[in-house]
């Protein structure tokens, strides 16, 4: 073997041995020659090496400190930067930055990185890895990491003196002392490596790049979709066919008694109580804002806005009001309109207008007790202003559509019908208070003449009745106070007595 | 080199004044390399290659199921309104768990100096690995659209332009697993640089020569890196110790931080990762007892060292025992209504014969190792060791699909079955993860022979100075 080396640089000696206590003994000996460019290879971990060596501690646990200190930062950072200040949402009201929620991440990317700083910091102090050693070339030293310790002195080593360093090695107990020499295998890369390795990036980037082409290159085709995702829209076109329906179309019909928006074709006049046709001769602007309020209005609600106000304040205005109302109610009154309006009446309109319309109801009532200072009295349906020839029917359909004064329009919550059915009643009402006998047929006088001597009758046994009830209540007045005279007299008696006795 | 202790095969017995052997026999440093390096070296056994080609045709099974998941979207599994976890995370829960034992072995039972981890924790290290991929298989087919799954990171995404919910622990967890995952394969890897040197110095083929040189980085056993390789070990056991405890944590604050009875309990974090190391044990003894059988490992994996785990496991059993007991308790104290329903639902309702599969197998069946025939008799931990396994996926599934399946609004209340989809994944999630293994076997040094090694010099040692015996 030496012949073979001798023209090869020697790198340093090397000795074998064969358990670990003359390893030991071996290594303290090199130390105390002075020796300190030395190493011992080991098939593990030989815990008093490195003193046996004089090895200095590694810094490793140092990169492994600033590694994971660096990943508390990072990831407290990210957190922070990422759900406190870029992209905010609040989640079951915790804070932006929450910092107790951001601890496990924290922790997670502390070990992250502090691992990864020990694992590849370590292989970096060590110089792995490395692939190529001259220690290798010695066949022998195979079994390093099997069952041998090798003790090794570098010529770097300012002592070194190769006679010099077999013989110490020897008389430490060393065997098959040898000179590590050069490595003589081929330092080139195989050919064949190299082309395995470019064939394979080469390769490993074609599907990159296609990915990389098909987001920079336009092109009239659709999409190339591995996973559909929402991409497509299952919509169809107008005219096409689907098997869908049992018709085959795929553009569906209206559904029967749809109105299209500004398909309205109502009876204006009946809607808004106003003779449509002449307003449009007189005021076509107010005619037009009406046609289109009511035919935008899917419920017929349209309002009216200020028109009323002048329409309906007093008589002045009333001569002013040159509104075309429609004079009569269009509805074809009989009993079971007006029945259906004394109920509607009864329901929205008695609480204010009492119900006998004149205008005293609970709320006025209340109101007027309690003073209330900005409540205007309802009206009562009895003053002859309010009567059929100087208020028509279309402008009392009107005033319950939109309301007047303190009163709100009742659109939304009575249907036209009603409106019209209350208009009815409200001119049955008036009739009542003002009718004469004469009005009623004739059949029906007897009974009325009845009823009403009943009531008179009535009313004298009442009224009657009561005066009773006072000079009663008088009565009974004047015996207790006379008792109770009766009863003081009795005590002031006594105790005058109790007084005279005491003495 | 005759150690101290006899020949003979059983370890277990105590001797007073004196430390058992850990590796049995008139074993040399050679014996151990020779028994550890062979199993790579020589064409596999026929039950390897049976039990590889049943295991490749369940993570084909599993495959085929993932992309018909894919293609076809989630509904093929039995996860529907109000139970929408399901089997995926039940399996994602047991996996993570079964993990947690290769991790505990390998740095906390490094940093309490229990030497007699190394000829176990080789295999541990790789179980957690593999444990690991198959439970991260899991939320990510759940998510839904699986090609999206990369959502999760917080990535700076030009289309979205949005980040990620720190402050969910579904988003932990992601951190928690993938960090887990990360640092244990660091571990296992860096573990195993030294021993793939060994199986490149005794490589007879170039090929198998060049890539186990590229695998072990160039090691030459210097003792300057031998140093810096024990720092760096110390140092991610130190790491990895702590994070075992939080990957469990975090998994269990998956449930712990709704508000769906039954879930939202402070015990959660303690009990899960007790139950993780219950699991992982018993998966443990579950692969050891075939594999030191089938490789002839039984001088190096004595009965010592399944003595041992059989002791965790009896310890974590009765821990994971008196939280079961501890949560029922809770439940009546705390006077929440839906809470004490929520535990008689599980004990008495529609799920009550999961429940009670999961006492027998969690709660009795390991008491059976009070008994020392039990305990150093291998097929009969084996048995035990696979009734853990049982109830500890039936704990998951009890947790997860009892509670969401009754919770406050009776009218939302469904029972959950699961469909042929979620039958094969569960199985091919064992296909994939004893591929992995036999794999491991076959091509990986099974055992940690350089601190196998370290602890026979430190006992050879012992008996030349100390006891003065040889």
């Amino acid at each position: 073997m030496t012949e073979q080396t001798k023209d090869k640089k020697v790198h340093g000696v090397v000795a074998e041995y064969t358990d670990v206590d003359s390893l030991m003994a071996a290594c303290r000996r090199i130390r105390d020659a002075g020796y300190k460019r030395t190493d011992a290879f080991t098939p593990f971990p030989v815990h008093g090496i490195d003193d046996a060596l004089g090895i200095k501690p590694t810094v490793l646990p140092w990169i492994a400190l600033g590694a994971g200190a660096t990943g508390t930062m990072i990831a407290l950072a990210m957190q922070i930067w990422m759900n406190g200040i870029d992209y905010q949402y609040i989640i079951s009201g915790k804070p932006f930055i929450s910092l107790p929620a951001f601890i496990p991440v924290a922790f997670e990317l502390t070990i992250l990185l502090a691992s990864f700083g020990t694992f590849f910091g370590m292989w970096a102090l060590n110089g792995l890895p490395r692939f190529s050693n001259p220690i290798f070339t010695n066949p022998r030293f195979d079994r390093a990491t099997d069952d041998t310790f090798f003790l090794y002195i570098d010529a770097k080593d300012p002592q070194f003196d190769q006679a010099g360093v077999e013989r110490l090695l020897g008389d430490a107990g060393g065997e098959q002392i040898t000179a590590v020499v050069d490595d003589d295998t081929p330092t080139k890369i195989p050919r064949f490596l190299l082309t395995a390795i470019v064939s394979v990036i080469a390769l490993s980037m074609i599907p990159a790049l296609i990915v990389a082409k098909m987001r920079v290159t336009t092109s009239d085709k659709p999409r190339f979709h591995i996973f559909m995702d929402m991409d497509l829209s299952p919509a169809k076109d107008a005219q096409q066919t689907s098997t869908l329906f049992a018709d085959l179309r795929a553009m569906r019909p209206d559904v029967p008694g749809t109105v299209a928006r500004g398909a309205f074709d109502g009876n204006l006049d009946y809607l808004t109580g106003i003779d449509m046709e002449e307003l449009s001769m007189t005021d076509a602007p107010r005619a037009q804002r009406l046609v289109a309020a009511y035919a935008q209005g899917d419920d017929a609600s349209g309002q009216e806005g200020g028109d009323d106000e002048s329409a309906d304040s007093g008589d002045a205005a009333a001569q002013t009001d040159k509104t075309p109302w429609l004079k009569y109610n269009p509805l074809d009154v009989d009993m079971d309109v007006l029945q259906r309006g004394q109920t509607q009446f009864g329901i929205y309109c008695a609480t204010c207008h009492g119900l006998d319309g004149r205008g005293n109801g609970l709320v006025n009532q209340r109101a007027q007790r309690i003073l209330a200072t900005a409540w205007v009295p309802p009206s009562n349906m009895h003053d002859p202003t309010l009567y059929q020839d100087q208020y028509p029917d279309g402008k009392l359909f009107s005033t319950i559509t939109n309301g007047v004064r303190k009163m709100a329009g009742y659109a939304s919550q009575i249907e036209p019908e009603d409106r019209w059915a209350i208009v009815a009643y409200v001119r049955a009402l008036q009739k009542s208070q003002n009718a004469s006998l004469d009005e009623v047929p004739s059949a029906d006088r007897g009974t009325i003449e009845q009823e009403v001597a009943d009531v008179k009758q009535q009313l004298k046994e009442a009224a009657e009745a009561e005066r009773q009830r006072q000079e009663e209540a008088a009565a009974k007045a004047a015996a207790e106070e006379a008792e109770q005279a009766e009863e003081a007299a009795a005590k002031e008696a006594e105790s005058a007595e109790a007084e005279n006795t005491e003495e | 080199m005759a150690l101290a202790v006899p020949t003979g095969l059983d370890n277990t017995k105590e001797r007073p004044g004196e430390r058992a052997p850990l590796v049995l026999g008139d074993t040399t440093y050679h014996d151990i390399t020779e028994m550890v390096s062979s199993i790579a070296e020589k064409p596999p056994g026929r039950a390897w290659v049976l039990g590889f080609i049943v295991a490749f045709a369940l993570l084909n099974m599993l495959g085929l199921c993932i992309l018909y998941l894919i293609y076809t979207g989630v509904g093929v599994w039995g996860n529907r309104a109000p139970i929408f976890w399901g089997w995926p995370i039940v399996n994602f829960v047991f996996w993570v768990g079964i993990g947690h034992a290769g991790t505990l072995i390998s740095a906390i039972l490094y940093l309490f100096r229990q030497e007699w981890r190394t000829s176990i924790n080789r295999a541990a290290e790789a179980m957690t690995i593999f444990a690991v991929v198959c439970a991260g298989t899991f939320p990510g087919i759940h998510v839904g659209r699986a090609w999206l799954a990369y959502w999760l990171a917080p990535y700076p995404s030009l289309n979205l332009w949005m980040w990620p919910q720190f402050r969910s622990p579904l988003l932990w967890d992601v951190f928690a697993v993938s960090t887990y995952a990360t640092v244990s394969l660091l571990f296992w890897y860096m573990g195993m640089v030294p021993d793939l040197a060994t199986f490149r110095d005794r490589s007879k083929n170039k090929w198998r020569r060049m890539a186990y040189g590229i695998l072990c980085l160039g090691w030459s056993g210097s003792s300057r890196h031998w140093m810096r390789y024990e720092k760096a070990y110390a140092l991610l056991a130190a790491f990895a110790a702590p994070l075992v405890l939080s990957v469990h944590t975090i998994v269990s604050f998956d449930f712990a931080v709704s508000q769906v009875p039954g879930w939202h309990t402070t015990i959660f974090p303690p009990y899960f990762v007790a139950g993780a190391i219950f699991s992982g044990f018993a998966m443990v003894i579950t692969l050891m007892v075939p594999a030191r059988k089938i490789f002839s490992l039984e001088k190096i994996i004595t009965l010592r060292h399944l003595d041992n785990m059989t002791r965790i496991i009896l310890a974590t059993g009765m821990i994971v025992g008196l939280a079961y007991g501890t949560e029922f308790f809770i439940a009546w104290y705390g006077q929440v209504p839906e809470e004490k329903f929520a535990f008689i639902n599980r004990a008495f309702g529609p799920y009550a014969w999961a429940y009670w599969t999961m006492i027998t197998c969690n709660v009795i069946s390991p008491n059976l190792f009070w008994f020392k025939k039990v305990r150093t008799t291998p097929w009969m931990m084996w048995v035990v060791s696979i009734f853990v396994n049982i109830g500890m996926w039936f704990e998951r599934f009890v947790i997860t699909v009892t509670s969401l399946s009754r919770d406050y609004l009776p009218s939302a209340w469904a029972y959950f079955e699961p469909t042929w989809v979620d039958w094969a994944m569960l199985v091919g999630s064992f296909g994939l993860f004893f591929t992995l293994f036999l794999l491991f076997c076959k091509f990986m040094p099974v055992v940690n022979m350089a601190e196998t090694k370290a602890t026979l010099a430190h006992e050879l040692h012992l008996s030349h100075s100390g006891h003065g015996g040889h």
